[in-house]
């Protein structure tokens, strides 16, 4: 066999016809999936009503089954089908003519291209990023809802059910549909380009995975068409399996959805990376980007399949009236929060190591200067790796677990603070007799920094177990996961937006626009989650529409810095929009960076790279006169003829 | 040097004077409570001298270590500094770990009780508290009365779904989850009243899951007990009125008999009317309302919020004092 093997019976790829009249409506697409998404559904209630009607179960007609299978399964699962994720799959499993290397489908020349199934990782990159800043929004939304009503006490506006499928879907989509598949967005652009790879190594299960994300998104805000998701992010059972509207099931299948997505990205991040390297890129030059996303995609892929099986259970417990969470039956409720934990405490590194890894680049190429400790660096998030998953019953110190349990698990929370501050000190270190540049990406690196050491000192108050009696579950949670997973995670997103949206578009950001969207959100982020520190140790319990009046006046100061810390939102999506309209042209590195995605142009190549790059050296080689990442010698060999550019 | 010690110096004192001035912490109204914020003051210092460090630097390296505005040099090719690496991995490693053993220490002080507790059996539904004492023949009451200076042992365990034992000023938290009985001990110092709070978000009425824990006299408490006993084996309407309460159904509902003033649920002033409308006599309707709630609702109040596990949870004799007892209040 040659190096080009060819799938099924016919040696030429499938002819691409022009379809016209009805002929679009079978051709892979939004329209297609119009159709399709309600047939499947239909058959899903055939389904359902069909079988409970021949063995004679009453009532025939029965709406969480329904909905469960109908419309949370098989209405989305018809939405891929018609999009035409499969349709390469299904035609090499029936035989059909396909053609691996038929590269037609990559990459984006106009909007339209951005609505399909698209293979390129690039194009993917950008689906995932506007999308999940769409979800941003809705959530970030959402919170000032909540924060209108906390205000005042007593109830205003909402009523205490819809306050608390706000504060759930909040947090979900934050969660599931902002910081995780934001980061697998940044990784996904540019981790290729990072190791001198044309693409993922699995571009198909890479556009899958992106298609998901948007069905569990709809899934979550969907949820408060019928009431009942009201049992927080954490659907503890058995609240959320027994004492909840339907509404809890939107919440069981989205994560569903959502997880399946990261994991699909993670597996196609570990192999992209352990094969698709180029050639001199060992381990020990990758970016310390490159190391972040490989620990993470370790931590999606060992973890995810448990909070899959949480949900499932509290799901089965209400569908098919299992008794996984009822005592009476022997049932046990703490293993709901044993097994949601093993996935939700690593999940926590997985928002934040690739937060990490955007920070390094970023200080290294702002402070012109080598990372300090490298090796120290990747070490020490295969640590966190390691040790991540050894803490997560420290989330349940007031749960009624094991009383010998809670010493080891303060102990392993403990040591986490370890690799973390080696962290922080080098990217200290790293700075230090630099040549620091101020750009935008630098501010939120550097915001980043101070934020997560806040973040950081008030979780050592958490592993401690007595302060951590006096304090779970109220405000204090709040305001740790805010400064961790907002100033933390967040704040490294808008870093790495800012940092590769020249890359990406091929144009400028406005940097004065990005300079002010970094102070209102830094400013208005510590005036709105700093005093909640207070409110948490005087006794205001988190998930309540209602608090008692010695809380108002610092309520009414939160919610007015929370609506300035939610303008500053706006400064950023017109910068975003109206620079990538019209911004200034982006040379190929307006950074001077050495990492591979600033060698090619901006935006990059179809295939990212004419010439595959030979690495020779440490990314990070700023300050040795003559030092390189990589050197392009015009080896064209492994590039398609078809596909290069010049 | 001398201007990054001195920087240190500055938002060491700021944050010392935030800690310091901002009255972070409640009173320390329990043995345990007073543990616990000796522990959070000795984080705290640790935690301002991070900080302190941190800050420090950054500011430092903003202010020395600004590219000037055509400045395309690069830094010092610094890799790396072993001997840094080692300490900045070894003093973290030492802070912690001095953290955790004062902190086992103290879990392992709170969690033991004195000699001759007082027991009480918490009972957690939605969205009501209620403590009853087997030591002074089960007498049940909606609010936490506790004598000063005696170690308590609480047995929480909950009907329906998890609920959370909170007293800011106590310090001390504990999950009550069905199926299994858990444990906390509290040794109160001060008399006073406290507020009782649900922590664990628990349905629709989460926010108003609260009750009070009195603290009193020893000698105080024992009256409080006696009289409590002395009521529930009184005449029908007084037996009634003391399950009334230590229920807590007036925290849900109005009834003027009861001095009761609770707006969730209909008023138990309107009973007849409501029994008439309902299509049944006034004490079926009363007792299937209270085992059954959702059977009917009265219009205008939405189904599924009174919990309906009261069938377990009152004892029968007591259920059929209740009923008589807010028969005769309205008819």
């Amino acid at each position: 066999m040659s190096a080009t093997t060819y799938h099924g019976s016919g040696a030429h790829a499938p002819p691409k016809r022009k379809r016209t009249g009805f002929g679009r409506l079978l051709a892979p697409g939004l329209l297609r999936a119009l159709w399709v998404a309600p047939l499947f559904c239909g058959l899903g209630i055939l389904m359902v009503y069909g079988g409970r009607y021949i063995f004679s179960y009453h009532p025939y007609w029965k709406w969480d089954t329904i909905l469960t299978v109908a419309f949370l399964t098989m209405l989305p699962l018809g939405f891929l089908v018609g999009i035409g994720a499969f349709d390469y799959w299904a035609r090499y499993a029936i035989g059909a003519p396909t053609r691996p290397e038929d590269h037609s489908d990559h990459g984006a020349k106009s909007w339209r291209d951005y609505f399909r199934v698209n293979p390129d990782h690039k194009v993917i990159g950008v689906q995932y990023l506007v999308t999940t800043i769409v979800f941003f929004v809705i959530a970030g939304l959402l919170a000032m809802i909540m924060r209108a009503e906390l205000a005042r006490p007593g109830l205003q506006f909402v009523d205490s059910q819809t306050f608390n499928e706000l504060f759930s879907v909040h947090a979900s989509l934050m969660i599931f549909l902002f910081v995780i598949p934001a980061f697998a967005g940044l990784g996904n652009y540019v981790i290729p380009l990072m190791i001198g790879a044309p693409d993922m190594a699995f571009p198909r299960l890479n556009a899958l995975s992106y298609w998901l994300l948007p069905i569990a998104g709809i899934m979550m805000v969907s949820s408060f068409a019928v009431p009942g998701f009201g049992s927080g992010w954490t659907g503890y059972a058995p609240l959320s399996s027994s004492h909840q509207g339907l509404g809890a099931l939107f919440f069981n299948m989205g994560v569903q959805w959502a997880g399946a997505s990261s994991i699909m990205t993670a597996l196609n991040f570990l192999v992209t990376i352990i094969t698709m390297r180029a050639p001199g890129m060992t381990f020990w030059r990758m970016p310390l980007l490159v190391w972040a996303n490989f620990t993470t995609s370790m931590l999606v892929v060992i973890a995810t399949p448990f909070i899959a099986g949480s949900q499932f259970f509290a799901m089965f417990d209400r569908v098919l009236h299992t008794d996984f969470f009822v005592p009476e039956k022997g049932g046990y409720i703490l293993a709901y929060q044993h097994i949601f934990w093993f996935y939700s405490h690593p999940a926590v590194y997985i928002m934040m190591l690739p937060g990490f890894g955007i920070a390094s680049e970023v200080i290294s190429v702002m402070a012109r200067k080598p990372i300090f400790g490298y090796r120290l660096m990747a070490f020490s998030l295969m640590a966190i790796l390691v040790l991540g998953f050894s803490v997560w019953a420290h989330h349940m110190f007031v749960a009624g677990i094991a009383p010998w349990l809670r010493i080891p698990m303060m102990a392993t929370s403990m040591l986490i603070a370890i690799p973390t501050g080696i962290k922080v000190f080098s990217w200290l270190a790293t700075m230090w007799e630099g040549k620091i540049h101020f750009a935008t990406p630098m501010l939120f690196a550097l915001g980043f920094i101070s934020m997560f050491v806040i973040g950081g000192l008030s979780g050592i108050y958490l592993a401690a177990v007595p302060i951590d009696i006096h304090v779970s579950d109220t405000y204090f949670v709040v305001a740790h996961i805010h400064y961790v997973l907002f100033g933390g995670s967040l704040f490294t997103i808008f870093a790495g937006i800012y940092y590769w949206f020249p890359k990406m578009t091929g144009r400028m950001y406005d940097e004065r626009l990005g300079k002010l969207h970094f102070w209102l959100t830094f400013i208005g982020f510590n005036l709105t989650f700093f005093p909640m520190h207070w409110l948490g140790l005087q006794g205001m319990p988190r998930r309540v529409a209602d608090y008692v009046p010695k809380f108002a006046d610092l309520n009414m100061f939160i919610s007015i810095a929370s609506f300035g810390l939610g303008a500053s939102t706006i400064v950023f999506l017109y910068n975003m929009i109206t620079s990538w309209k019209r911004g200034p042209i982006a040379p190929p590195n307006p950074w001077r960076a050495m990492t591979l995605e600033w060698q090619v142009s901006s935006p990059p190549p179809i295939f990212n790279f004419d010439e595959i790059p030979q690495v020779v050296g440490s990314p990070y080689g700023y300050g040795t006169p003559g030092a390189r990442h990589a050197v392009f010698n015009g080896d064209r060999t492994a590039v398609p003829e078809e596909v290069r550019t010049h | 040097v001398l201007q990054l010690v001195l920087l240190g110096v500055l938002f060491g004192a700021a944050a010392t004077a935030v800690a310091y001035f901002v009255p972070w912490l409640p009173a320390a109204d329990s043995t345990q409570a007073k543990r616990i914020h000796s522990l959070f003051w000795f984080v705290t210092a640790i935690s301002i001298g991070v900080f302190a460090l941190v800050a420090a630097v950054i500011v430092y390296s903003i202010i020395h270590f600004r590219a000037g505005p055509d400045d395309d040099s690069d830094g010092v090719p610094l890799h790396g500094n072993t001997g840094l690496e080692i300490v900045w991995t070894a003093f973290p490693a030492v802070l912690v770990t001095a953290i955790t053993i004062v902190s086992a220490v103290i879990l392992v002080q709170n969690g033991r009780a004195g000699a001759d507790p007082l027991q009480v059996d918490v009972t957690a539904q939605q969205f009501l508290w209620s403590f009853s004492y087997p030591q002074y023949g089960n007498i049940v009451s909606p609010t936490l009365n506790l004598p000063v200076d005696r170690s308590v042992v609480l047995h929480l365990k909950s009907v329906d779904v998890i609920h959370s034992f909170w007293v800011p000023e106590f310090s001390q938290k504990q999950d009550a989850v069905p199926g299994i009985d858990t444990r906390l001990v509290i040794t109160p110092r001060k008399i006073g009243t406290y507020p009782v709070i649900c922590t664990e978000l628990c349905g629709l009425g989460h926010a108003l899951m609260r009750s009070r824990s009195i603290v009193t006299t020893k000698s105080g408490f024992q009256q409080w007990a006696a009289a409590q006993k002395k009521a529930l084996n009184g005449p029908p309407g007084q037996a009634g009125l003391a399950v009334f309460n230590a229920q807590g159904c007036g925290s849900c509902h109005t009834f003027k008999p009861a001095g009761s003033t609770g707006k969730v649920g209909p008023a138990l002033d309107n009973l007849p009317a409501d029994a008439k409308r309902a299509g049944k006599s006034l004490a079926v309707y009363l007792r299937e309302s209270i085992v059954d709630p959702n059977a009917y609702v009265v219009p205008g109040y939405p189904s599924g919020v009174m919990p309906d596990t009261f069938a377990h949870t009152i004892p029968a004799d007591q259920l059929k004092e209740l009923v008589a007892y807010l028969q005769t209040g309205t008819g």
